[in-house]
């Protein structure tokens, strides 16, 4: 009998909790537009550059959730008090795409330092940028920078200027390459050049039930099946 | 001496625009109600308008032929046009504008024109006779071979009209170039013209001197455009020789002009006497009236009696004291009266 | 009701000047002037406002030189689809910037309808500086020469005609009459054209891209800004702001006449004395 009304309780009390009655706003990477909407049906997903986000949460902006594809965006943030401890929650890796016809007969991560090749990237403190950077970095190819024509806010602005063919190469997350499938050839960059990329899911204070739920799911089972569905490799 | 040809044959909006005219050392003015095509042709002169078909020509130079396809822009053919707004340029001075068609004569005409205290002036701070001085100056600074004025005197109000016409008179008759205005009122031409021709719904109807066409209208368009009443009626041989024409407007008057059927009865209106009783006369036409309306125009008086416009002395017109709605009768001569043709 | 009215009308009037004041203001007051003088050290800052001229007054180069003739001809020409012509021009107007970039693409992108033919000239152009320099006359040139027609066609037809019976040939009559006389509209739609050509983006980050040195603009680099250094990109607005509010005075401050004389223009030559 007190078992029944303590649940009762604690249903009456989990139905009219504060935040409960809203809908979860969720700002998630571009890279993760096959995932973030998954997890949560009901919620509104924002996708956008990490830099961006974070950009738009600390001048105010009405997040529950933020999926950030590296630490840098957060930093500014967990500093401000703005969001709570993120948590890794999956990892992806880094491919060369080149355009479908590949004029430029770019293959491998030795051709981005080739004279002439028109080479993409993401933006300083944009993650992909970062990660780039990084690859280029411990490939000993620092010299591939100096082909750069454009530095993108966000993967999706790398991804498109290689699919319309005006680009020769570009560095992207694997995960990106499915939904540009017809028009880009992608290939891999070898282990011994793949940075650490790490992507946080962190709460936006003050938190809410939803959020909490909805980042508990991401990490749990459910979670790591649709990542893995989608290409990234579920990280705890 | 060169004689200005010009052959027209050209649609216009409603009507075709077909005449011929010689132009000589002299003026001849086109007279006419708007939209007549008097404009068109001097735009044809000047090479602002291409015919269909025609040609256009000053003595041995062609400026136009439709048939041997030429055709030469206005700046190559020799002509001065005076536009009806003046058309003067409002960014440039007075002694701009006049230079723009030459250097050489500018302070001539400056002088000439009476406008050199003007020379730094614009446009737009001048009265319209200064104006029309500027542009007159203006086309003359080319020195061309012919002159085309479009209602020169419209734009200008009733008193300096009056000044600026004998000036422009005394310029044509010094400057001797053929010169063709253009103008809808028949005493400007008679004024300033040598020839007149009268053109309607782009046809000459009657071409000749102002006195020729004032006691002789070829037609009723003609008759009353030089300024006669015109009285519809119809035309049968009466007693004494005379004709009588019955009147659409009821009764019927007497003329020495000899025609039959539907005509017009023209008669001047300085040729309308006015009196308070009739004057007993068979061969003097009379009708009875109320004055409706009086004008004054200097020491002349207009009154309108009925269907008849009379042209009276100031002095007359006291004697009789005439007001509007007086009663009074309007008389004139059968000599007074041409018969024309109407329709 | 009459009492009320002019106060409504007034009230308009400041709500439209404070909105539209209020965001411009609202930088200059965030932003301490020591802050902008020290953005104009900054090598990006720098970098950025240069290439921001640069490419705008090249682009407003052409836009003028290839733009008055043209409007002059589509003024005084009537010919068969000549308003699908005047509405093509007009056409970047209603294009949203990020559509105009993908149509600068097509065109004239490496794969693009005539990349076959400049490649073969040597010249790949997306990237690059002359790529910006086409994003801003694409975008920019409608605001002209929209004002150039205007100007040109209100011109009152008689006084070329009056030129030409005084013997000016059809290139007289264009500088000596028409060019004069349109000036004011000229004046005017340039402004308006410039001004647009240097706030460029959208087609801009599209077609260039993005690179700081090169394509980089001054709008490029505050947006890139925006999120890690908002205060370099506010001090960077505001110098863009400080710029395009002294090009805009010194058209202002064309002689006057350019002006009275466009003023006078109306549909006839004076004739006061109607």
């Amino acid at each position: 009998m007190i078992r029944l009304a303590a649940l009762a309780a604690m249903l009456a009390l989990a139905a009219c909790g504060g935040n409960d009655d809203q809908e979860l706003v969720v700002f998630a990477a571009s890279s993760l537009s096959g995932v973030a909407g998954k997890l949560d049906p009901g919620a509104e997903v924002a996708l956008g550059g990490s830099k961006d986000l974070a950009a738009q949460i600390r001048d105010g902006a009405e997040a529950g959730v933020f999926l950030s594809a590296s630490a840098k965006p957060l930093k500014e943030l967990r500093a401000k008090g703005l969001v709570t401890t993120p948590a890794v929650f999956a990892s992806n890796r880094l491919v060369i795409i080149v355009p479908a016809k590949n004029a430029a007969q770019v293959n491998h991560i030795v051709d981005l330092t080739r004279a002439g090749v028109k080479l993409v990237l993401g933006a300083e403190g944009v993650p992909i940028g970062d990660y780039a950077r990084e690859s280029l970095e411990l490939a000993g190819l620092g010299a591939a920078l100096d082909n750069v024509v454009s530095l993108e806010e966000d993967v999706k602005g790398v991804v498109s200027k290689v699919a319309l063919g005006e680009a020769d190469a570009g560095i992207v997350y694997a995960t990106d390459v499915a939904a540009a499938r017809d028009d880009v050839l992608s290939y891999p960059i070898s282990d011994y050049f793949q940075p650490q990329i790490r992507y946080y899911a962190a709460i936006v204070s003050p938190g809410s039930a939803a959020a909490e739920r909805y980042v508990d799911k991401l990490l749990g089972p459910e979670g790591r099946a649709a990542l893995r569905a989608a290409g990234f490799i579920p990280v705890s | 001496m060169d004689t200005l040809e010009l052959s027209v044959d050209h649609p216009l909006r409603s009507f075709r625009l077909s005449l011929e005219l010689q132009l000589g050392r002299e003026t001849l003015a086109l007279v006419g109600p708007s939209g007549a095509g008097k404009s068109s042709v001097l735009r044809a002169i000047a090479g602002l308008l291409r015919l269909e078909r025609g040609k256009i020509a000053l003595g041995a130079a062609t400026w136009f032929d439709s048939v041997a396809g030429v055709d030469l822009p206005p700046e190559r053919r020799s002509v001065g046009l005076v536009f009806q707004e003046y058309a003067l340029f409002p960014h440039l001075d007075v002694r701009r504008n006049v230079a723009f068609g030459g250097r050489e004569r500018v302070d001539e005409l400056l002088e000439r024109f009476q406008i050199a205290h003007l020379a730094g002036a614009r446009p737009g701070e001048l009265s319209g006779g200064e104006r029309q001085r500027v542009a007159l100056a203006r086309a003359l600074a080319r020195d061309p071979a012919v002159l085309l004025l479009d209602e020169p005197l419209s734009a200008l109000d009733a008193h300096t009209r009056g000044v600026v016409r004998g000036e422009l008179a005394e310029l044509l008759a010094e400057l001797r170039l053929p010169t063709l205005l253009v103008t809808h009122d028949f005493e400007d031409a008679a004024a300033l013209a040598e020839r007149v021709g009268v053109i309607v719904d782009g046809s000459i109807l009657q071409l000749g001197g102002a006195a020729e066409l004032l006691a002789a209208p070829a037609d009723g368009f003609v008759a009353s455009f030089t300024g006669a009443n015109l009285l519809h009626g119809t035309a049968r041989p009466g007693a004494d020789g005379l004709t009588e024409v019955l009147l659409d407007a009821g009764g019927s008057a007497f003329s020495t002009d000899r025609a039959e059927g539907r005509v017009g009865l023209a008669v001047y209106p300085w040729e309308v006497g006015l009196a308070r009783t009739e004057p007993v006369d068979s061969a003097v036409n009379h009708l009875r009236g109320e004055v409706s309306s009086l004008v004054m125009l200097g020491n002349r008086v207009r009154v309108r009696v009925g269907p008849l416009t009379a042209e009276v002395t100031a002095a007359s017109a006291e004697r009789l004291a005439l007001a509007e709605g007086e009663p009074v009768v309007a008389s004139f001569k059968a000599t007074a009266t041409r018969l024309v043709p109407i329709g | 009701m009459s009492r009320v009215f002019p106060v409504l009308l007034g009230a308009a009037l400041l709500v439209a000047v404070a909105f539209l004041a209020l965001p411009v203001i609202a930088i200059f007051l965030r932003v301490p002037p020591g802050d902008l003088l020290a953005q104009l050290g900054e090598e990006r800052s720098r970098e950025a406002l240069l290439i921001s001229l640069k490419t705008s007054l090249i682009a407003h180069a052409v836009i003028l030189l290839v733009g008055t003739p043209a409007a002059y001809l589509l003024a005084n020409r009537s010919f068969r689809g000549r308003r699908l012509v005047v509405s093509l021009l007009e056409l970047p107007l209603v294009l949203p910037p990020a559509v105009a970039g993908l149509g600068l693409f097509a065109a004239f992108g490496r794969s693009g309808l005539l990349g076959g033919e400049l490649s073969a000239l040597g010249l790949e152009l997306p990237f690059t500086q002359a790529a910006v320099v086409l994003a801003i006359c694409f975008v920019a040139s409608p605001f002209y020469l929209r004002s150039a027609l205007t100007a040109f066609e209100s011109i009152d037809p008689s006084l070329p005609a009056a030129a030409r019976t005084l013997g000016a040939g059809p290139v007289r009559v264009f500088a000596r009459v028409a060019l004069p006389l349109a000036l004011g509209g000229l004046g005017a739609g340039s402004t308006l054209a410039f001004a647009r050509g240097l706030g460029e983006f959208g087609a801009t980050i599209m077609f260039a891209g993005s690179l700081p040195g090169r394509t980089q603009t001054a709008p490029l680099a505050i947006y890139a800004a925006f999120d890690d250094d908002f205060d370099v990109a506010l001090a960077l607005g505001a110098l863009l702001v400080v710029v395009s509010a002294a090009l805009l005075l010194a058209v202002k401050l064309v002689p006057s006449w350019t002006r009275s004389s466009s003023a006078s223009t109306t549909l006839f030559a004076p004739s006061a004395s109607r």
